[in-house]
């Protein structure tokens, strides 16, 4: 941030305005009202803010000139990496009020919330990120996404953080719900459609298979009422899927 | 009498064949009577859901493109007024399920906004022989029948209005969320005019639009059960009689896992959790009364009633009493 004073002759301020506007560095100009100085400017690029203030100081109309703020951002590969990512960019927009959090049924059984996710990613902590729990226990509901004030995919980023946390090989083991991903991904790839047995089948055989123990009353009853296809069908165009995901993999890796 | 309006339908996974088959078969039932020809996109596969989203990107693309590409391409060909052929193209793709519904719009959406990945999805539907070229509307069959359909027509069909059946009306999440499309996504009401529409009364249900688990209740089943729990007590806390949705997958959680949400919870919850397809057709069907017999343990075997897991008896005895005793005292 510049501050500058007009000297006297330079002419009235909407000059000095439009002077400053016209320079590419400038992101954003103000005039002030009251105070010493008269006209703020914002420049895009903080780490070359004094070579801009420089040039500032050079024109006609400029009498005295200060710098507020130097601060030469840090490196930040991770944030860049999740800005690149379709969806992803709006992370700089957040301005961390907690609506997404307040908002966010599954927030108390999350690592980090929300809110945190973001200030995380910004604060470029890929791996704390990465292997929290706080995406694998988002629903998709969407809440968040609907009711941000500044509208921040918070959902899409969730399943951006997914991806990422698998190409990065990083996996938080407390968690279930990639196996099951994985399992449901495997169904479509093999037949075209979600056969919801076997999807479940392989999620318990890889996980606990005790655990479906607790799922007889369920399933039975879905049995019992004619909602288990048992037998999975395959659609004629499976051979088009597997050409396709082959292809996908072939442009865009593995993820 | 209104012409039929022209869909082609994508049932999806579970109202085809899986957990949520009653939907399936109620909608079949229902639609011509509203109207609606829906005619099955030919050979569709998944649409992908959030488990494909979150782990591959450009897969999760090509899988739900590869639909909309069929969609396109399809023509139909339906008899006029005048009993001559028409060919028909450029329908609009209709899906009862909400998660579809919001997959579907997701991957039109983003190859609608990034040239790039939808250049990349090009490239991988031309490996299997296809083309998408964006023009698909993909809708949520609710939407249809609240907006094309429209709640007058259904009024003059209701020949079993639902005498005050006290109804919940669950919203769930992808069907106003992200980005809604008809309603208000902060205080949905489409859902409940309906219900109104049809003789039955919308108790007020404040957690009408929050998540029921989805398909986190297979990896985290407890977290999803808190959850269900939370709906249930709302909707009966509330003197609902029962719960209607417009998504398999909240059916499914809300009925299926009642009972563990009675177990985990010490509840007693006997809500049955309708379709909102079950509940026109039982309104505007004319058959479901003689053949009901009240305390009977057996469901009737239409509108897919007999796949609800809590028995759907009680809401049947509601309109056959209460009709009973209006013959009566007439």
């Amino acid at each position: 941030m510049i501050r500058m004073k007009r000297a006297n002759g330079g002419g009235n301020r909407e000059v000095a305005l439009k002077g400053l506007k016209a320079m590419p560095e400038v992101e954003a100009v103000m005039p002030v009202f009251s105070g010493d100085y008269d006209v703020i400017a914002m420049v895009d690029a903080p780490v070359k803010v004094e070579e801009i203030a420089k040039r500032i100081e050079a024109l006609e109309w400029v009498k005295s000139l200060q710098v507020l703020k130097v601060e030469p951002a840090a490196p930040n590969p991770f944030l860049e990496e999740v800005c690149s990512l379709p969806g992803g960019e709006c992370v700089r927009w957040c301005m961390q009020c907690g609506m997404c959090s307040a908002s966010c049924p599954n927030a108390s059984k999350m690592d980090y919330s929300p809110r945190k996710i973001i200030a995380l990613i910004r604060a470029g902590r890929r791996y704390d990120v990465l292997t929290s729990n706080s995406m694998w226990v988002c629903a998709s509901c969407y809440l968040c996404t609907a009711r941000c004030p500044k509208d921040v995919k918070i959902t899409e980023l969730m399943h951006s953080l997914e991806r990422l946390a698998a190409q990065h090989g990083l996996r938080n083991t407390a968690v279930a719900t990639p196996i099951m991903y994985e399992a449901f991904v495997d169904s479509i790839r093999g037949n075209g459609r979600v056969h919801e047995v076997g999807m479940m089948m392989r999620f318990y055989l890889k996980t606990n298979p005790f655990a479906a123990l607790r799922m007889v009353p369920v399933a039975s009853q879905l049995m019992l009422h004619r909602r288990m296809a048992f037998m999975p069908r395959r659609i004629k165009g499976a051979e088009q899927i597997k050409a396709m995901v082959k292809k996908a993999q072939a442009l865009g890796g593995e993820r | 009498m209104k012409g039929f309006s022209y869909f082609l339908y994508f049932p999806g996974c579970s109202s085809a064949e899986g957990t949520a088959v009653g939907y399936g078969q109620s909608i079949k039932e229902v639609s011509g009577p509203l109207g609606l020809a829906l005619v099955e996109l030919e050979d569709w596969n998944c649409c992908g859901s959030t488990p494909y989203g979150s782990t591959r990107e450009l897969e999760s693309l090509c899988i739900a493109a590869r639909n909309l590409a069929l969609a396109e391409k399809t023509k139909i060909t339906v008899l006029d007024e005048d009993s001559k052929p028409v060919e028909k193209n450029g329908l609009d793709l209709v899906t009862p399920c909400s998660s579809c519904y919001t997959t579907l719009k997701r991957a039109v959406s983003l190859m609608r906004d990034y040239p790039d990945l939808k250049h990349k999805v090009d490239e991988c539907l031309a490996a299997a022989g296809l083309e998408y070229k964006g023009k698909v509307k993909v809708r949520h069959l609710f939407e249809v029948v609240y907006n094309d359909v429209g709640l007058e027509f259904i009024k003059s069909k209701v020949v079993n209005p639902l005498n005050g059946l006290k109804v919940a009306a669950y919203y769930g999440c992808q069907l106003l969320r992200p980005e809604a499309s008809f309603d208000n996504p902060r205080n949905p009401q489409s859902l409940g005019q309906l219900i109104t529409t049809l003789g039955g009364e919308s108790v007020p249900f404040h957690q009408k639009d929050r998540c029921c688990g989805s398909s986190l209740v297979i990896p985290e089943l407890d977290l999803a059960l808190g959850l269900i729990h939370e709906i249930l007590e709302s909707a009966a806390s509330n003197g609902a009689q029962c719960i209607v949705t417009l998504c398999p997958l909240c059916q499914t959680n809300l009925d299926a896992y009642q009972s563990l949400v009675n177990s985990k919870f010490k509840t007693k919850y006997n809500l049955p959790v309708l379709f909102f397809t079950q509940l026109i057709g039982l309104a505007i069907i004319p058959k479901v009364f003689p053949i009901h017999i009240p305390k009977y343990p057996i469901v009737p075997e239409y509108l897919g009633l007999h796949t609800n897991i809590v028995s759907p008896n009680p809401v049947l005895e509601h309109l056959f009493m209460t009709r009973f005793y209006a013959a009566q005292r007439s």
